[in-house]
């Protein structure tokens, strides 16, 4: 904790402004792909949802109803392409992503513990060291990695297996599309705001959109990234020690 | 004027299918080029340009054969599953007559009816790569019947198997009708439609189990046009709103909690 954030104090004193250290973190095939996923899944959502909400009805009708459907199935082939692109340019990279996304451990644990605290009320001293990504966007991660399995399955089900399907199965598949985008759109929306509009995640904007976050950013939000299991762990015993002690 | 109902009597079809060429003359619909199968029955299947068909089934009785004949079409259900399904408003149905109607200009071809229909009834007119198309189906010649006539296929019946009219006295013609097939060595005879679906617009007075003619014995509502409608589009709305006052509640309580000159 201390060494950046001392020093960049000290120096942003002297020249009058803060400086920050950025470091690197997402590549740029990351970021094209997350931002490329973001468009297609709110295309997908808000296409798809006009066939989903009565209110939306008169959306759905004739000839722009069918623009909306042609919509929706052009959206998907970009959206089940993606993932698959990004897996053929960063093998390596998106591997490493998915094993820490599926990888859960005990500070997810205390991560769900500290988030009230953390998230809500500012306590510094409840959030347990996190990886590149937190448990939060892990979540997320998995929710939206495995609710486009579901999407993908039952979409492609529904578009070529029309008239072939038993109805009982083009039914069940109707049905779980459904459920699969009433829970990706409510984890969008939370993610929207924790990403955007939550104080404390500043930086997570900034680092999807330029590739870099801050140090300082990085050392408090992501300790396990930065120092190592070893040393974040460290640092985490201490603080909750003079947590405890205050 | 009350609910409407088309009965066919299909112990007296002789399966002349000139309910088939009546459908198509007054709907302005084309033929179908078909192949040879072996059998009368022609076209194979109900299709967007064939609404109505009567489908010959043949059975084995033993040492002798019974050759079944049925008028195939939309039942105009009193509870039609295509309706609540249909995210267009394009399937309706007629609040006073009760039959079940398809408006092509409001179809955007999703096909959905096609899906929970428990007689597989409506077709789609459809191309598969792009989702074109509009669905179609027997309509009881709308038209006509604003017009004071009866459809095509009930005016064309030269047999005189078809009956169209008020529910109820259709209903009472069919059961009358089965009672004396009854006597007259039938001892199966029945008639289909009275409860089923919340009623069907679609009456027959069959000789032997509905089965037999490859009807559903007991078609049942699709528990999951249930689930979707009823259930999860609240569910998605509840979720929604949720999610989206936990996130604003969320914001107000942080924003007070957090100061911003702490943040890294």
């Amino acid at each position: 904790m201390i060494g950046n954030r001392v020093r960049a104090v000290q120096e942003a004193d002297d020249a009058g402004a803060i400086r920050i250290r950025w470091i690197p973190k997402y590549s740029a095939m990351e970021r094209i792909f997350h931002w490329g996923h973001t468009v297609t899944f709110l295309m997908l959502a808000m296409t798809g949802m006009i066939l989903f909400f009565p209110l939306l009805r008169p959306l759905a009708r004739g000839d722009g109803g069918q623009l909306i459907r042609l919509t929706h199935r052009g959206a998907a082939i970009a959206y089940g392409a993606l993932p698959l692109i990004y897996l053929i340019l960063e093998p390596r990279r998106a591997w490493m992503s998915l094993k820490s996304v599926f990888r859960v451990g005990r500070y997810d644990i205390e991560w769900v513990k500290g988030m009230i605290p953390y998230y809500m009320f500012g306590r510094h001293e409840a959030m347990a060291p996190q990886d590149r990504f937190n448990t939060g966007e892990k979540l997320n991660a998995a929710v939206i990695i495995l609710g486009s399995v579901v999407f993908a399955f039952t979409g492609l089900l529904m578009w070529f297996g029309k008239g072939f399907l038993p109805i009982g199965v083009f039914q069940t598949m109707v049905v779980l599309h459904d459920l699969a985008m009433i829970v990706t759109v409510c984890m969008f929306i939370v993610h929207l705001y924790l990403a955007v509009v939550h104080p404390l995640m500043w930086a997570g904007l900034v680092s999807m959109r330029f590739g870099v976050t801050s140090a300082a950013y990085a050392q408090e939000h992501h300790a396990l990234w930065y120092y190592g299991p070893e040393r974040a762990k460290e640092i985490y015993e201490s603080q909750k020690n003079e947590g405890q002690a205050k | 004027m009350s609910r409407v109902a088309m009965l066919i009597d299909e112990s007296i079809c002789m399966g002349c299918r000139g309910c088939q060429v009546a459908c198509k003359q007054w709907n302005d619909l084309p033929a179908e080029q078909t192949t040879q199968r072996g059998t009368y029955e022609n076209p194979p299947d109900l299709s967007a340009s064939t609404w109505t068909r009567v489908r010959f089934s043949e059975i084995d009785q033993g040492d002798s054969m019974q050759w079944l004949f049925l008028t195939q079409g939309c039942f105009h259900c009193g509870k039609p599953a295509c309706v609540e399904v249909c995210p267009t408003g394009a399937l309706k149905q007629d609040p006073e007559l009760g039959i079940v109607t398809v408006q092509q200009d409001l179809c955007n071809g999703c096909g959905y009816c096609t899906q929970f229909c428990p007689f597989g009834i409506p077709r789609l007119d459809t191309e598969v790569l792009s989702g074109e198309g509009k669905a179609f189906k027997c309509n009881f010649c709308q038209d006509r019947l604003s017009n004071g006539l009866i459809p095509a296929c009930v005016k064309t019946c030269p047999a005189g198997a078809f009956h169209f009219g008020d529910r109820e006295a259709m209903l009472a013609e069919g059961k009358a009708r089965v009672e004396e097939l009854k006597q007259g060595g039938f001892p199966n005879a029945n008639l289909y439609g009275e409860y089923e679906m919340g009623g069907l617009g679609r009456l027959y007075v069959l000789k032997e189990r509905p089965s037999l003619y490859g009807l559903p014995e007991n078609p049942q509502y699709p528990v999951l046009a249930n689930l979707w409608q009823d259930v999860l589009q609240p569910l998605g709305t509840l979720a929604f709103g949720a999610a989206a006052l936990g996130v604003l509640g969320f914001f107000f309580v942080s924003r007070r909690n957090i100061k911003m000159e702490e943040v890294e």
